[in-house]
C-alpha cells in the first residue's frame, strides 16, 4: 500500500472549555479527492487550521508523507506544498489578481534582499517568469480572470475571488490543496465548472490530492473519492456519499435527533 | 527615614492617580471605537488653561481670590474640554470611523499638535511655562493636603466611572455600542450620540487629570500634553487596551518605576523617562496584548 | 491559438515625450518658485496652483492617467531629462544660500521618508522611531570622526552597521505585537534612544556634538565651492550632490525591492498577514527586515546630515521628527517612490516658508495635513499596480 500522503493522528484541539476538533484519525492518500461534510460549527474549518498551522494542535500529529509537521508555522507547511483556500476568501485586495497569484509562488522563488539589490536583472527576471505563470494559470481557470489580470482583485464578484483563490493556491505548486467551500456564493454552472477544474488540475498534476469542506450536495455526490461526516469536532463517519447520507447518525448530525426519530 | 517612605509612596500613588485619569480615556475610546485617540493629551492639557483663564476671570468680577473661585474655574476647564472632546471627534476622528487604523493615527497625531498650537495662540504669551496654583493648602492628618485630595478624588472619580459603567443605561449603551455597533442601532441606540458622550466623558476625565499635573507640577506649558499622553496611552497599552482595570494596573506600574527611579537614583530624574520606556518595552515583549488586554484571536 | 488581441497601439513616443517633458520642468519650476518665493502671497500663489492641479486630477482622474501613461511609455525620457534637472538644479538656485539649505534638508529627508515607506507604505508596520535611527546614524558618525578621526566614508558604512543593528532589535518585538501595540513600542524606543544621548555624558547631553570635520572627496574639501566649466557654486552643493547621491540610492533600492519578491511579500502582509502566512511567506522574517532595510538608510542619511550641518543635538531625533516623517509618507503617498519624495518636499518647504506666519505656521501645517487625509486619503500620488514584461 501507498504512504498516504496527509495522515492526521488523534488530532484535537479545545479552545477555552470547549472541544472544537476531537481525536480526529484519517488519511488521505496521494492523487485522491475527499470531501468533508457536517453541519455548521462542527470544526471542519478549525480542523484545516489544525492542518496549516494556524492553529497548533493541543493533542495529536499532523504528518506529511510520514514527516511529521505538527506545529510548524503556517508559512513552513506551505512551503511543503500545503496550499489552502479561506471559507470567507482572503484575498490580497488592493493588489492587482496578477499579484494575488504570483504571491502564491513565493515559497518557491528565491530572490533575497541582497540579491534584489545587488542583481536586479535576476530578481525582475524571476518576477517575470512567475507573472507568465501565474497569467497561463489563470488564463487555465478563467479567460476573464487573464484579461482582468491588472485590476484589483478586491473588486472582483463573490464566485471569481473563489476562482482566483484557487488560483493562487495552485500557483504554490502543491502537493495538497484544501478548499473551504469553494462552491459558496457559485450558481450550478460555475459549480460545474469549478468540478471539471479540480479534474483537469488533478490530471495535470499526478499525485495532487484534494481536501474539501463542501455543502454543496451536489458537488459532494459527483467529485469526492470519499467523504468524511464531522460533527461536534469528531469524525463520525467516513466512506462513499452514496452510502454515507443513508447512516442514521449522520442523518441525525443533519436533521437533528428528533427529525430522525420522526422519520 | 519614615516621613521619606511616606513621601515617596504619596509621589507614587499622585502620578499614579493622574496617569490614570489620562490613560481610562485612551482605553475608554479604544475600546468603544477601535480608535487610538492620540490628541488625548492635548485635548486633556487645554483645562489647565482654561482653568487659569476663568480664574483670571472670576477674579476680575468678584475681585477676591476665594477658593470658590478656583474650584469654579476648575469646573468651567472640566466641561470645557470636554465639549473640545466633542470638538475633536466631531471636526476631525469621525470622519475617520472607517479608515485603516493607520490614518486615525496619523489624523490623531496632527490633531495633537493642531490643539496645542491652538493653545499657544490663543492664550496670551502662550509659549511661556505658566505658574499653576495648587488646590489646597497646608496639612490633614499629618499628611500634605494636596497630594491626598488628588488621590483621594482619582480614586472617587474612578469608582465613579465603573458605577457609571456597570450600572446604569447609559453604560449600557456604552458596552452595547462596543461589543457590535450595528446590532446596538437595531436596538434603538444612536451610536454617534454614544460617541459623543464618550469623547466628553473621556475628555472630562483626562481634564481633571491634566489639571492634577498642572497643580502637582505648579506650572504648566503649552506642550506638556505630549508626554502626558504618551505616558497615558503606555499606561493604557500595558495594562491591555479597552480595560478600565488594566488602564489603572498599567498607570500605577509606570508611576511605580517612576517613582522608584526617581528616589533611588542620583540622576533619577533625567533618567525617568528611559526607564519608563524600557519597561514599556519589555512588558509588550512578554505580554504582546497587554497585562489585562484579551489576546487577539483571528477569526479564520 | 487564432487572433489573440495583442494591444501593439502603442502611445506615440513623441507627445509622451512631450508631456514628460513639460511635467518635469513644471514641477522644478514650481519647486524653484517656492524656494525663491519671499512674499506670503507668492508662496500661497504657488500652494494655490498646486492645489488646483490635484483638485483637477482629483475631478478628472484621465489626466492623471495620461501623465503616468506618458512616464510609462518614455521612461528613457523621463530618467534623463530628470538627471539633468536635478544635476543643473543648483546653478538655478546660484547664491541663495538658504533655499540651496532647504533642497538639502529637503533631499535628507526624503531619503528617511523613503526608509520608512518600506515598513510603513509596502508592509503597513507603523513605525514611530525612523528619527530615532536617524539619530544613531548621525551620532555613531559624529563620534567616530571627533573622537577617532574617521573620514565621512569610512564612517557611512560604520554606521549603516550599528542603525541596522538597533534596527533588528526593534524589530523583534514586531514578531509578537501589531498595530498599535506595536505602534507603542517603537514610541518607546524613540523615546529611550532621545533621552538616552540628551543624559549621557558621552554624547555630549542636551547640548550635542560639535566640530564634526568636513568631508573631503579625491582632495577635494566640502568647504570649497564647486568650479566646474566657468561655473561657481557654492560649498554647500557638495552636499547637495551627496544628497542627491543618496537618493539616488535610495530610489533605486526602493525601486528593485519593490520589484522582487520581497515587495511582493511586503505588500502581501500589509493587505492579510494571515493570508500572506498561508502563501509561505515568513511574516515575521519580513517585518524585521523592513525595520533593518529603514534604519540602514536612514543611517545614511543621518550620517550626511551630521556631516553637513557640523553639530548635532538630541533636539534634531526627536519623536516630532518621527512623526513628520511618517506624515510625509501618508500625505505623499503610501508605497509610491514619487509620491513619497514630493511628500518630503512640501513638508519641508511649508513650515519654513510660512516662517511669516510665524507662530501659526505649525498649527497651519498640522491643519493642511488633517485636511489631506480626510480630502485624498491614498496620498497626493496614489498606489500604483505592478506591471511585468511587456507590458510594463
Amino acid at each position: 500500500m501507498t504512504q498516504p500522503l496527509l495522515s492526521l493522528r488523534g488530532l484535537g484541539i479545545r479552545f477555552g472549555g470547549l472541544v472544537a476538533v476531537d481525536d480526529v484519525d484519517f488519511d488521505l492518500p496521494p492523487s485522491h479527492i475527499t470531501c468533508i461534510i457536517g453541519p455548521n460549527g462542527a470544526g471542519k474549518s478549525t480542523l484545516f487550521n489544525l492542518i496549516t498551522g494556524i492553529y497548533k494542535p493541543g493533542s495529536g500529529r499532523v504528518l506529511l508523507d510520514g514527516q511529521d509537521i505538527t506545529g510548524l508555522p503556517p508559512h513552513q507547511i506551505a512551503a511543503k506544498g500545503v496550499a489552502r483556500t479561506f471559507q470567507s476568501s482572503r484575498l490580497f485586495e488592493d493588489l492587482s489578481i496578477l499579484d494575488n497569484v504570483m504571491i502564491g509562488m513565493h515559497s518557491r522563488t528565491k530572490t533575497s534582499v541582497l540579491s534584489a539589490l545587488l542583481t536586479p536583472r535576476r530578481a525582475r527576471r524571476e518576477l517575470d517568469a512567475c507573472a507568465e505563470e501565474a497569467s497561463a494559470i489563470l488564463r487555465s481557470l478563467s479567460e476573464e480572470l487573464y484579461m482582468r489580470r491588472y485590476e484589483p482583485a478586491g473588486i472582483l464578484p463573490q464566485a471569481d475571488r473563489r476562482r482566483l483563490e484557487i488560483a493562487r493556491a495552485l500557483a504554490l505548486h502543491p502537493r495538497l490543496i484544501l478548499l473551504d467551500e469553494p462552491s459558496s456564493g457559485m450558481d450550478d454552472r460555475d459549480t460545474a465548472d469549478l468540478m471539471n477544474d479540480i479534474r483537469r488540475v488533478m490530471r495535470e498534476n499526478p499525485g495532487l490530492s484534494f481536501l474539501i469542506i463542501e455543502h454543496d450536495m451536489r458537488l459532494v455526490a459527483e467529485l469526492p473519492d470519499d467523504v468524511i461526516v464531522i460533527d461536534y469536532g469528531k469524525k463520525i463517519a467516513q466512506g462513499q456519499f452514496a452510502d454515507v447520507r443513508l447512516l442514521p447518525r449522520v442523518q441525525q448530525a443533519y436533521l437533528g435527533q428528533k427529525a430522525v426519530e420522526h422519520a | 527615614m519614615d516621613s521619606l517612605l511616606v513621601q515617596h509612596l504619596l509621589n507614587w500613588m499622585v502620578l499614579g492617580s493622574i496617569y490614570t485619569l489620562v490613560a481610562i480615556g485612551f482605553s475608554l475610546l479604544f475600546g468603544l471605537l477601535n480608535v487610538i485617540h492620540f490628541s488625548h493629551g492635548d485635548v486633556s492639557m487645554v483645562a489647565p488653561f482654561v482653568a487659569l483663564a476663568s480664574l483670571q476671570a472670576f477674579l476680575g468680577l468678584v475681585g477676591s481670590s476665594a477658593p470658590a473661585a478656583l474650584l469654579l474655574a476648575l469646573a468651567v476647564a472640566i466641561l470645557a474640554t470636554g465639549l473640545v472632546g466633542i470638538g475633536a471627534d466631531r471636526l476631525v476622528i469621525r470622519r475617520f470611523r472607517n479608515s485603516p487604523a493607520m490614518m486615525a493615527l496619523v489624523a490623531t497625531v496632527a490633531l495633537g499638535t493642531a490643539v496645542r498650537e491652538l493653545v499657544r495662540a490663543i492664550y496670551p504669551q502662550g509659549s511661556n511655562p505658566k505658574a499653576f496654583p495648587a488646590i489646597v493648602q497646608g496639612n490633614v492628618a499629618g499628611l500634605p493636603a494636596q497630594p491626598v485630595l488628588i488621590i483621594v478624588t482619582s480614586v472617587a472619580v474612578v469608582a465613579l466611572m465603573y458605577v457609571l459603567m456597570q450600572r446604569t443605561a447609559i453604560g449600557t449603551r456604552i458596552r452595547a455600542v462596543a461589543e457590535d455597533r450595528d446590532t446596538a442601532r437595531l436596538m434603538g441606540i444612536f451610536p454617534e450620540r454614544i460617541f459623543a458622550f464618550t469623547f466628553f466623558l473621556a475628555s472630562a476625565v483626562g481634564a481633571l487629570g491634566a489639571l492634577f499635573f498642572a497643580s502637582h507640577a505648579g506650572v504648566v506649558r503649552f506642550d506638556f500634553g505630549v508626554q502626558l499622553g504618551l505616558i497615558g496611552f503606555s499606561a493604557a497599552v500595558i495594562g491591555g487596551l479597552g480595560s478600565m482595570n488594566g488602564a489603572i494596573l498599567g498607570a500605577l506600574a509606570i508611576a511605580g518605576i517612576e517613582s522608584i527611579v526617581q528616589a533611588n537614583m542620583a540622576e533619577g530624574a533625567s533618567y525617568r523617562l528611559v526607564f519608563v520606556f524600557l519597561l514599556v518595552i519589555l512588558m509588550l515583549c512578554v505580554r504582546p496584548s497587554g497585562l489585562l488586554g484579551k489576546p487577539v484571536m483571528e477569526k479564520v | 491559438m487564432a487572433m489573440t488581441a495583442t494591444h501593439t497601439h502603442a502611445p506615440a513616443a513623441f507627445p509622451s515625450a512631450l508631456i514628460v517633458i513639460a511635467a518635469e520642468v513644471l514641477g522644478a519650476a514650481l519647486l524653484w518658485g517656492l524656494l525663491e518665493a519671499n512674499s506670503t502671497p507668492v508662496v500661497l500663489a504657488l500652494l494655490g496652483v498646486m492645489g488646483a492641479g490635484f483638485a483637477l486630477m482629483q475631478i478628472r482622474p484621465q489626466i492623471e492617467d495620461i501623465i503616468v501613461g506618458a512616464f510609462r511609455a518614455a521612461r528613457g525620457v523621463a530618467l534623463w531629462v530628470g538627471i539633468l534637472i536635478v544635476l543643473t538644479y543648483p546653478i538655478l538656485l546660484g547664491a541663495n544660500t538658504y533655499a540651496m539649505h532647504l533642497v538639502i534638508v529637503a533631499l535628507l529627508y526624503s531619503v528617511l521618508a523613503l526608509a520608512l515607506n518600506f515598513q510603513l507604505g509596502s508592509a503597513n508596520i507603523p513605525n514611530f522611531a525612523t528619527g530615532a535611527t536617524y539619530g544613531i546614524g548621525a551620532y555613531t558618525s559624529a563620534l567616530l570622526a571627533i573622537h577617532f578621526g574617521l573620514s565621512m566614508w569610512a564612517t557611512l558604512p560604520a554606521a549603516a552597521l550599528v542603525a541596522t543593528a538597533f534596527g533588528f532589535l526593534l524589530g523583534i518585538p514586531s514578531m509578537r505585537t501589531r498595530d498599535s501595540y506595536l505602534a507603542l513600542v517603537t514610541i518607546a524606543f524613540g523615546i529611550v534612544i532621545h533621552q538616552m544621548l540628551n543624559n549621557l555624558s558621552w554624547t555630549g547631553g542636551p547640548n550635542g556634538l560639535v566640530g564634526i570635520p568636513a568631508p573631503s572627496l579625491f582632495g577635494h574639501s566640502f568647504m570649497q565651492p564647486i568650479q566646474f566649466a566657468g561655473i561657481r557654486l557654492p560649498p554647500q552643493a557638495n552636499f547637495y550632490y551627496l544628497a542627491l547621491a543618496l537618493l539616488g540610492l535610495a530610489i533605486l533600492s526602493a525601486k528593485r525591492l519593490h520589484e522582487s519578491r520581497i515587495g511582493l511579500a511586503w505588500n502581501a502582509i500589509r493587505a492579510d498577514e494571515l493570508a500572506a502566512r498561508s502563501q509561505g511567506i515568513n511574516v515575521a522574517w519580513y517585518k524585521i527586515l523592513a525595520f533593518a532595510v529603514d534604519a540602514f538608510l536612514a543611517a545614511f542619511a543621518g550620517t550626511i546630515y551630521a556631516f553637513y550641518v557640523s553639530y548635532i543635538s538630541p533636539d534634531n531625533f526627536t519623536f516630532l521628527v518621527s512623526v513628520t516623517i511618517m506624515t510625509m509618507v501618508i500625505v505623499g503617498g503610501m508605497d509610491n517612490t514619487f509620491g513619497v519624495i514630493v511628500g518630503a518636499f512640501l513638508l519641508t518647504l511649508l513650515p519654513e516658508k510660512l516662517r511669516i506666519f510665524s507662530d501659526y505656521r505649525l498649527l497651519f501645517v498640522s491643519v493642511v495635513v488633517i485636511l489631506f487625509l480626510i480630502l485624498r486619503p491614498k496620498g497626493l500620488f496614489p498606489q500604483r499596480q505592478r506591471h511585468y514584461g511587456a507590458h510594463k
